[in-house]
C-alpha cells in the first residue's frame, strides 16, 4: 500500500468489460478506465456505437476493442467474455452499466414488469456468473453495477424499474459475500440525473431548475462524476470496500416529472 | 461556487492547494490520512489531544511528502480550543478547504453499567464537538472551491452494539447529523461520512478491550478476509475530499471489508 493515492487509483494491468458503453455514463467509464491504464472491452447494443468509443480510446493511446452485445442474451454475454479474453488474455473488472426502463403504470402488462428484471437484474447476474471464474483466475478484481436512485426512492409508477434496481442493489450486497473469498469486490453506484446527451435533448432551463429543487449541490451530474467514482471503486484504492451502494447524486433527488 | 469540470477532468484526485484540518490525527487512521492527503498535495493541520503525538505525525508527513504541516493540541470538547484550532490554521495557511472530524473514542462497557454522566460525555466528545467545530469552520469553508466536511463514523454506529452503548449511540447520531448538514450546506460545502469497519490501528485496538483471538475471529468474519489497514480509510478520505467527488454529498460510505460488523465481544455467557 502506498501513501500515494495516485499509485492506488491506477488500473495498469487490468482488463475491464463495460456494458452499455456506446454513450453516456458507460462511455465515460470506458474512457476513464482506459486513461487509468486498463485495457477495455467496449460493449454496446450497437456495434457502431461501441466501435466509435473504442476507436477514440485507441486514438488517445489507450487500449480497447469493441463488440455488439444484447445483455439479455446468454449467448451474446458468453461471446463477449470470450472475445475479451481472446483480445486481452483475461478479465479483472466488470462494469454492469447497461440497463434501463422507467415509469410504468401499476396496471402494466406482466411482460413490461418482467422486462425490467430481464434487463436490470437477470442480465447483470448472469454476466457476473460468467465473468467471476475469469476474474478469480486472474487473481481477483472488481465488479461494479451502475444502479439507480430508483432502487432506494419511493414513488408511484416505479414498481417495475424501482424494484428491479433495488434487486440489483441487494444482489450487489449479497454477491460481495459469495465472491469476497475469491478476492472479487462487488459494489454499485446509484447515480442521480446525469446530463448525458439523451437527457440534454429534453432539458429546458425551466425543467432543469425544477429538477434541481431538492439537490443541495445545485447542478445535474456529469458522466465524469460517475466515471471517477467508478474508477475509485474498481481500483486498488478501494481494496477494502465491498458490498456498498454509493450514491452519487448531488445530495438529492432529481425527477423529470 | 461554480464547479470546474476541467479541473476535475485534468486531475480529479489531486488535493493541490487544499488546506485540511484533521482532528484526532495523532492516531493510526488520522496519521495515515494526513500522509495520503499531503502526498496528494494538501497542507494538513494535525490536531490531537496529545501535542507530542501530533508533532510526531506532522514531522513524519512533512519529511515524507515535503508538504508543510501544522501540529496543534486541541481538546475538541473545549470551545476555546476549537476556535484556537481554526485561528491557527488561518494564520498559517490562510484558508480551510476541508475539515475531517475524526476524533472518536469508545471502550467496552457492560450494557447496564453505564452512568448518565458517562453517556453525556461520550456524546459531547463523539458528536457535539464535531458539530461545534464544523460550525466554526463553515464561514471559511464556504470560500473555497470543492470544500467539504467529512465525519469518521463507525460500524458500531450502524449495527446494534450493546457492548459500546454510549459510543455507538454517539456515532449513530454523528452519522445522522452529517446527512442533515449535507441537506443544507450545499452547494458550497459537501458533507459525508465514512463508516469505518474494524481497522488494525495497533495499540488503540488492544487498549479498547479486544484480545488477539477476538481479532482473528473478526478478520475471518470479513468477506475480504482481513481487517482494515489505516491506508484503506485514508484512500477513502482522499476520494471524498477530491474534485472527483464534487457531486457527492450526504452519503455514508462504509469502508469495512465487505462484511457486516458482528460484535464478537463476550456477552453474558
Amino acid at each position: 500500500m502506498s501513501a500515494n493515492f495516485k499509485d492506488m487509483i491506477n488500473l495498469s494491468g487490468h482488463v475491464a468489460i463495460v456494458t452499455g458503453a456506446g454513450a453516456g455514463i458507460g462511455r465515460a467509464i470506458a474512457e476513464t478506465f482506459a486513461k487509468a491504464g486498463a485495457a477495455v472491452m467496449v460493449s454496446d447494443r450497437t456495434a457502431e456505437a461501441a466501435a466509435k468509443v473504442a476507436d477514440g480510446i485507441n486514438a488517445a493511446a489507450g487500449k480497447a476493442t469493441s463488440i455488439a452485445c444484447d445483455v439479455t442474451s446468454d449467448v451474446a454475454l458468453a461471446a463477449m467474455v470470450d472475445e475479451t479474453v481472446k483480445a486481452f488474455g483475461k478479465v479483472t473488472i466488470l462494469v454492469n452499466n447497461a440497463g434501463g426502463g422507467g415509469p410504468k403504470p401499476f396496471d402494466m402488462p406482466m411482460d413490461d414488469f418482467t422486462w425490467a428484471y430481464k434487463l436490470n437484474v437477470f442480465s447483470i447476474f448472469r454476466l457476473c456468473q460468467i465473468c467471476a471464474p475469469h476474474i478469480e483466475k486472474a487473481g481477483g478484481g472488481a465488479i461494479l453495477m451502475i444502479s439507480s436512485m430508483a432502487g432506494e426512492n419511493k414513488n408511484q409508477r416505479m414498481t417495475s424499474y424501482g424494484s428491479s434496481k433495488a434487486a440489483a442493489n441487494h444482489l450487489t450486497r449479497n454477491m460481495a459475500f459469495d465472491l469476497g473469498p475469491k478476492k472479487i469486490r462487488v459494489n454499485a453506484i446509484a447515480p442521480g440525473a446525469i446530463k448525458t446527451q439523451a437527457l440534454a435533448s429534453v432539458l429546458t432551463p425551466d425543467i432543469e431548475k425544477a429538477m434541481l429543487k431538492h439537490t443541495p449541490m445545485g447542478r445535474l451530474g456529469e458522466p465524469s462524476d460517475i466515471a471517477n467514482a467508478a474508477l475509485f471503486l474498481c481500483s486498488p484504492a478501494a481494496e477494502w470496500v465491498s458490498g456498498q451502494v454509493l450514491t452519487v447524486s448531488g445530495g438529492g433527488v432529481q425527477e423529470l416529472d | 461556487m461554480p464547479h470546474d469540470p476541467y479541473q476535475r477532468l485534468k486531475s480529479p484526485f489531486s488535493l493541490d492547494d487544499y488546506v485540511v484540518i484533521i482532528t484526532g490525527a495523532g492516531g493510526a487512521i488520522g496519521g495515515a490520512t494526513a500522509e495520503v492527503l499531503a502526498a496528494a498535495g494538501a497542507n494538513v493541520v494535525i490536531s490531537d489531544l496529545n501535542l507530542e503525538t501530533a508533532q510526531i505525525v506532522a514531522s513524519k508527513v512533512t519529511k515524507e511528502t515535503g508538504k508543510e504541516t501544522l501540529a496543534i493540541k486541541t481538546d475538541v470538547t473545549n470551545e476555546v480550543e476549537q476556535q484556537a484550532l481554526v485561528d491557527a490554521t488561518l494564520k498559517k495557511f490562510g484558508k480551510i478547504t476541508a475539515l475531517i472530524n475524526n476524533v472518536g473514542w469508545g471502550e467496552y462497557t457492560p450494557l447496564w453499567e453505564v452512568t448518565m454522566d458517562y453517556m453525556m460525555k461520550s456524546y459531547l466528545l463523539n458528536t457535539v464537538s464535531a458539530y461545534s467545530l464544523t460550525k466554526l469552520c463553515l464561514p471559511h469553508l464556504k470560500k473555497q472551491e470543492n470544500a467539504s466536511v467529512t465525519f469518521s463514523g463507525s460500524a458500531v454506529g450502524t449495527t446494534p452494539s450493546p457492548e459500546f452503548i454510549s459510543y455507538s449511540n454517539a456515532k449513530a447520531a454523528l452519522l445522522h447529523m452529517s446527512k442533515s448538514i449535507a441537506a443544507m450546506s450545499g452547494p458550497h460545502v459537501r458533507a459525508n461520512s465514512i463508516v469505518i469497519g474494524s481497522v488494525d490501528n495497533g495499540e488503540a485496538t488492544l487498549k479498547a478491550g479486544y484480545d488477539p483471538e477476538m481479532l482473528r475471529r473478526l478478520a475471518e468474519s470479513f468477506v475480504m478476509k482481513r481487517r482494515g489497514a489505516p491506508y484503506d480509510i485514508a484512500y477513502a478520505f482522499n476520494f471524498l475530499l477530491s474534485p472527483a467527488a464534487a457531486w457527492i454529498t450526504g452519503v455514508q460510505l462504509d469502508v469495512n471489508g465487505g462484511g457486516s460488523y458482528k460484535s464478537k465481544m463476550p456477552t453474558e455467557d
